[in-house]
């Protein structure tokens, strides 16, 4: 049962001709105009238009706009909405969900009885509701475009409805001329108007019409409204196997047909296409016949063998398209509409042979793109350093992850165990490369980072030392100083190192100490070199480094640029810019990162320096050793463990610290004091990142731990020397200690089942637990391992290092089951290792009296400060080059009330 | 998604009232069997195929039996029958028992969508029981009718009358036929055969239909099918498990169906565009691994894990990684390309470095900064490369991708692997 349209069907068919498709005078409704797709499409569809898209509607939405630069389109909840506020419409066009087409089409035609048009972008839509829609819109007289489809569009008119035919910039593609357009494929609808364009062919009015099992307006209407479109003087018409569609037509002008999907045969399901799953009859080949029979052709036409009539052609390859076209056209006298634009040869926009011998058909050349790609990429190419899209940074970071099955966290990909091998330095610098230094660039870390430790006479060590005094905790003290190292302290480096990235950015060069800086000094011109002069006298410092990495390019513009005298931040500049050419020039990193490198370095000197009072800072020495000795030999590592405990480490001491500080690095960023970082960063707002203040982020984890979360190692270390005191222990480190460990352990543990039993009578379940065994992961073996301790273990045994305090804790755990206060044996988990390794360090000295058991906590403390400062820039700089502004806070709608 | 034979047809036939012959499962034991053949005089035995399989050929692969000692004989040579057709095999698992129907009259019935009528349409012929396709077309009655109205007993008593059918049977069919419609309606199906049903009369000596095989499949697109609670097995085996993993990813947004071509294949082919990948696929033909369309604008998460699931299955056979489109309208080149160059880098790091060549040929939304983006990723993965805009006719770009694909066979792997330390 259908209404009367265009006689000559058994069906109703409306439209008489391809001019009336896509007309200046339709008006169209958006059904969920503001969904994601339509939101990017439509706007661009009512601009090419000029306007032609009256309303949309989006239930929930009445009274929002959408807004297009020649104005926005208003939305309403319903059709009836609309249409009661005045608006008037022929064409609706439905970017409906699948579930929803059916029911807004029954709305559309319900509401308006002005329908005259349906455009069903929709891809999956059911059959069921295909036919349904079908039958509803015959009944009613209304034209159905699609599903699964871009849409339709006419050049002559100017006018696109629907979808995104043409892309996103129409009038490239859709270019005045005489050829109609019909393909089962979108997107290919786009690129056969292209390719058309190549032999200088325009179109005239192009219909996607989806490739559903219901095809709602199909070859044989389109071939009606093409006989009757005098502007069409030939049509391209591209079908895919599956369906009768284009069963039985009859052309009274000239049509190129492209059929492809031969492959599909061999299918039992639908691939892409839901209606491209063909039986016997309608497969490929079936099709191929067809047209050729409608154009009396006994082949295919290829270039090789190009088969064609008067009346068309048939081709398989939609590249042939266009020349069978010409020569089709050419046979009946008709020129093409214009000049050719462009060629479909193969043009190349980027590659590289990586140095491999190709063959000549591979070794296609790079050529300079068309409009206006060739300019995109060539700004591209002049990009220095690594890009990063920004997003949303919150408990999100893109340089560590916790892996929850082994509890170990990887930061840029390597996992804390391995980066515990390597020492303080070599992690510090690959927290910000992202890849560990190789000799001279560790040895310019150290000079940079030991030159800047002594802070005697800085009012930052005064307000560490101000803050000590009034009983805060090594983190606050720490905190106070940092504070201070602003960005003051480090614009002048950073203008050193920015001067220097710019001068040598484009040479291509990626070695630092490949290139030639001396002869760069000539050509600076003065306001250049006053960069390079700026401050404080630094020619000690320039021979330092000149000892250290003299052939760097920097260094040696720095030289020859400044005779000799540059300024301290210029030489601190040119180190770093040394350490970080090579990760730049091989985008490792940002551009951004590079100039925020030398406050990186004042920061981490005054994590180190501040961490002592200011009474060991003098003129010329720090903590007892002379200065001039730490900066020219030692590593900072070893500074850092001067700090800490006064005296300088052995090796095996320095490699325990090593070890130490790699696993404390980072816990992921959802710990807290990660956290406090990322939120530092976050207020400053990164999407601005100059502003971002960078000591600031380290205060923010600092004021971010505290006596539960970095300064809680204590307990266990309190544990241990309660039980080691009076035992005589003269060297953690000998093995042959003659302590008998497992009596230690055995009575502890049956004293401590006392203990549990008792507490437990008395209803108290919440007694103290052994610090550091057992661990939530790993549990419930007969015998337990936290992999990490295992992992640790290891490594000193492999090294012949011994600690009589981790030899205990393995003794304990098995006491704590022989004796039956547990039901298997606990692992000894990774703090163990930490609180053992710190205890060790600072054994000698307490047992001589020498330090308090509150300056052991400290030092525990101030341990783990050292170790996620490291975390801290990982996630610092991850988060000032990733991060949106205001990204940590969470919603209100998020938090709770429980008062 | 294919459905055949009376053990779960029988089911859904049950729905809606349908008669069916008695069927008993696998699992009937010898004396259910035994009962069966002495109520109903013999039984069919069937092999259960999951999914579809050709109706020609079949047969051979139908016993028939009227003692028991038949029929378990029967059962062992078709409980693992295997079935040619075309390039498939399909390997039964089980068998069915059938209760014979004895008929002086077979029907042929069929519901489906025709692109003809663009509607619903009913076969039917009282020429039932042999192939459809074999019958003239003046003895079958193809009756498109409205959806919104559905399947009406006129239709069916109009068009048995017209084939001159028996008046006997008219009656019964006219009766039970539109009862077929609820089911193909209401269940989301695309297709429903019944051939043959036996017409037999009941104690009363009154005809009753008797379904005596079933064919049906769904539309994937519907998700009505679910309410008949059907164990998801039956569908399962329509895909290996490879598809099966990445069609979870499905959603009616973006990223079709994807597909094995050749599990030996050596170009592997994130495609963009269900003309693209038409394209594609014919042009590549044996030398692909799969056949894909990721259009539709996937977001970065979903484009990321479908390319780590297309890698970790594929790319370490392949030579060339080839990702392919024509000029987008929608598509975000940024985002799917940084998605398959993570996914890339993801597998490198995970499963160690693999020889590629890589060819990339695309257009769309933010072309350039996806390209630098997957440009980047190559560079620093060490992997040779070309990247094409739109301007190149895709059919060149892909006949670059074989030759890159021969030149990797004959000698270019061993060089790529010894270039990126593979």
């Amino acid at each position: 049962m259908h209404k009367e349209g265009v006689k000559g069907f058994p069906y109703y068919v409306g439209v008489d001709s391809l001019s009336e498709i896509a007309t200046k005078d339709d008006r169209v409704c958006v059904l969920n105009i503001v969904g994601g797709e339509s939101r990017t499409v439509t706007p661009v569809s009512h601009i090419y238009s000029g306007g032609n898209i009256v309303f949309g509607t989006s239930p929930g939405r009445s009274g929002q706009k959408l807004k297009t630069s020649i104005g926005d389109i208003p939305v309403y909840n319903s059709v009836k909405e609309g249409l009661a506020a005045g608006h008037k419409f022929n064409t609706a066009v439905i970017y409906l969900p699948p579930s929803g087409v059916r029911d807004g089409v029954a709305e559309v035609v319900r509401k308006n009885p002005d329908l005259k048009k349906v455009i069903i972008l929709t891809e999956k839509v059911s059959v069921r509701d295909s036919r349904i829609v079908r039958a509803i819109c015959q009944t009613n007289g209304v034209d159905v475009f699609g599903g699964n489809c871009l849409g339709v569009a006419d050049s002559w008119n100017h006018v696109r409805i629907g979808g995104a035919l043409g892309g996103n910039a129409p009038e490239e593609s859709l270019l005045k001329g005489s050829v109609a357009l019909f393909s089962n494929s979108g997107n290919f609808t786009t690129t056969i108007a292209v390719y058309l364009g190549t032999e200088g062919w325009g179109t005239t009015t192009s219909i996607s019409s989806g490739k559903d099992v219901y095809i709602q307006y199909g070859p044989k209407e389109f071939t009606h409204a093409f006989h009757n479109d005098d502007r069409s003087k030939a049509a391209v018409m591209y079908a895919e196997p599956g369906g009768y569609y284009e069963h039985g037509l009859k052309f009274d002008k000239p049509v190129v047909a492209c059929v492809v999907g031969r492959w599909k045969a061999k299918l039992t399901k639908a691939c892409g296409h839901a209606g491209s799953l063909a039986g016997s009859g309608d497969n490929a080949m079936a099709k191929e016949q067809w047209f050729m029979d409608y154009f009396d052709c006994d082949d295919i036409y290829t270039p090789e063998k190009p088969v064609f009539t008067k009346k068309g052609a048939v081709v398989t390859n939609i590249a042939h398209i266009p020349e069978a076209l010409s020569k089709v056209m050419e046979a009946n006298g008709i020129k093409p509409d214009f000049e050719p634009t462009g060629d479909l040869s193969l043009k190349c926009w980027m590659g590289n042979n990586q140095g491999l011998n190709l063959p000549e058909e591979l070794d296609v050349p790079v050529v300079t793109a068309m409009e206006p790609y060739d300019e995109q990429i060539e700004a591209i190419d002049k990009q220095v350093g690594a890009q990063f899209p920004r997003q949303a940074m919150k408990d999100t970071s893109g340089a560590s992850m916790m892996d929850p099955k082994t509890q170990v966290t990887k930061v840029h990909k390597v996992s804390i165990l391995d980066c515990s091998k390597k020492n303080l330095e070599e992690n510090l610098v690959f927290s910000l490369m992202k890849e560990y230094p190789e000799e001279r660039a560790t040895k310019l870390a150290n000079l940079a980072f030991n030159t800047y430790v002594n802070m005697n006479g800085d009012v930052a060590l005064a307000a560490a030392d101000a803050s000590r005094e009034a009983e805060n905790s090594p983190n606050t003290v720490l905190a106070s100083a940092i504070s201070i190292i602003g960005k003051g302290r480090a614009k002048k480096a950073t203008a050193a190192i920015d001067l220097m990235t710019e001068l040598f950015q484009h040479d291509k060069v990626e070695d630092p100490f490949a290139g030639d800086g001396a002869a760069r000094a000539g050509a600076l011109s003065a306001d250049q070199k006053a960069v390079l002069t700026d401050g404080e006298d630094g020619s000690k410092f320039l021979e330092s480094a000149k000892s250290l990495g003299g052939d760097s390019m920097f260094i040696q513009l720095l030289d020859a640029a400044t005779g000799g005298k540059p300024s301290q931040d210029a030489v601190l500049g040119a180190i770093w810019a040394t350490v970080g050419w090579s990760g730049l020039m091989r985008k490792k990193i940002s551009k951004l990162t590079m100039g925020e490198l030398p406050w990186y370095s004042l920061v981490f000197s005054a994590f180190v320096g501040a961490s002592v009072p200011a009474a060991k800072h003098t003129a010329d020495s720090f903590c007892g050793v002379k200065s001039d000795e730490i900066i020219d030999g030692w590593s900072f590592t070893e500074t850092a463990f001067l700090a800490l405990i006064g005296k300088k480490p052995n090796k095996a001491e320095l490699f325990e610290f090593s070890v130490l500080l790699g696993l404390i690095i980072s816990n992921g960023p959802g710990t807290i004091s990660a956290q406090g970082a990322k939120g530092a960063v976050s207020a400053d707002g990164p999407q601005d990142p100059l502003r971002v203040q960078i000591n600031k982020a380290f205060v923010g984890m600092l004021t971010h731990t505290g006596f539960a979360h970095g300064g809680n190692g204590y307990e266990a270390v309190a544990f241990l020397i309660d039980l080691f005191k009076s035992s005589g222990l003269k060297d953690p480190a000998d093995k042959g200690h003659g302590i008998d460990l497992k009596a230690i352990a055995t009575k502890y543990s049956r004293d401590y089942a006392d203990y549990k039993k008792r507490e437990k009578a008395a209803g108290n379940i919440d007694y103290a637990k052994v610090p550091c065994i057992n661990h939530p992961v790993f549990k419930g073996k007969d015998v337990n391992y936290d992999p990490r301790e295992q992992f640790v273990s290891g490594l000193f045994n492999d090294k012949g290092i011994y600690n009589v305090f981790l030899d205990f804790y393995h003794n304990i755990v098995q006491s704590m089951f022989e004796t039956k206060v547990t039901k298997n044996v606990y692992c000894v988990n990774v703090d163990a290792v930490i609180a053992v390794i710190l205890l060790k360090m600072v054994w000698g000295l307490y047992n001589d009296g020498k330090i308090s058991d509150a300056e052991v906590e400290s030092a525990g403390f101030t341990t783990f400060l050292f170790g996620r400062m490291i975390g801290t820039a990982i996630e610092a700089d991850d988060h000032q080059n990733r991060g949106r502004n205001m990204d940590t806070r969470t919603a209100a709608s998020k938090c709770s009330y429980v008062g | 998604m294919q459905l055949t034979g009376l053990l779960w047809g029988g089911k859904l036939l049950e729905r809606v009232e349908f008669p069916t012959a008695e069927v008993l499962g696998p699992e009937a034991s010898v004396d259910e069997i035994k009962d069966l053949i002495k109520r109903k005089g013999q039984v069919f035995i069937k092999p259960i195929f999951k999914g579809g399989v050709g109706k020609k050929g079949k047969s051979g692969l139908i016993g028939r039996a009227s003692d028991i000692t038949t029929a378990i004989s029967e059962k062992e040579r078709l409980y693992f029958a295997e079935h040619v057709h075309g390039t498939t095999s399909a390997k039964a698992d089980g068998v069915t028992f059938e209760g014979g129907v004895a008929a002086d009259h077979e029907v042929y019935f069929s519901l489906s969508d025709s692109t003809e009528f663009r509607a619903p349409v009913m076969t039917i012929t009282h020429h039932g029981g042999v192939d459809i396709e074999e019958l003239p077309a003046d003895k079958i009655k193809v009756v498109p009718f409205d959806p919104l109205t559905g399947l009406k007993s006129f239709h069916v008593s109009n068009a048995l009358e017209e084939l001159g059918a028996p008046k006997e049977i008219i009656s019964p069919l006219v009766q039970n036929l539109p009862k077929l419609w609820d089911l193909y309606n209401n269940y989301g199906m695309n297709m429903l055969e019944l051939n043959p049903i036996r017409m037999s009369p009941n104690k009363k000596g009154r005809l009753v239909p008797v379904a005596c095989d079933f064919k049906g499949s769904f539309d994937q697109d519907d998700p009505a099918w679910k309410r008949l609670e059907l164990p998801s097995h039956l569908f399962a085996s329509d895909y290996s498990e490879f598809e099966q993993e990445i069609n979870q990813l499905r959603t009616y947004q973006g990223q079709s169906d994807v597909f094995v071509m050749n599990d030996k294949g050596t170009i592997t082919a994130p495609t963009f565009g269900g003309g693209a990948n038409a394209l594609v696929t014919e042009l590549l033909g044996d030398r692909a691994t799969i056949s894909s369309d990721f259009g539709g604008n996937p977001p970065y998460e979903k484009m990321f894990q479908i390319s780590q699931i297309c890698f970790k299955y594929w790319l370490k056979q392949s030579n060339v990684l080839f990702v392919i489109g024509g000029k987008a309208n929608n598509t975000d080149i940024y985002e799917t390309f940084r998605a398959m160059a993570d996914a890339l880098r993801w597998y490198f790091q995970t499963y160690g470095p693999t020889p590629l060549y890589v060819v990339v040929g695309r257009g769309g939304p933010n072309l350039i900064r996806g390209m630098a983006y997957m440009k980047d990723t190559l560079e620093s993965l060490g992997l040779p490369y070309r990247v094409f805009g739109f301007d190149s006719a895709m059919s060149e770009v892909v006949n670059y991708a074989l030759a890159a694909d021969k030149w990797m066979e004959k000698e270019g792997r061993k060089q790529v692997s010894a270039l990126i330390g593979a």
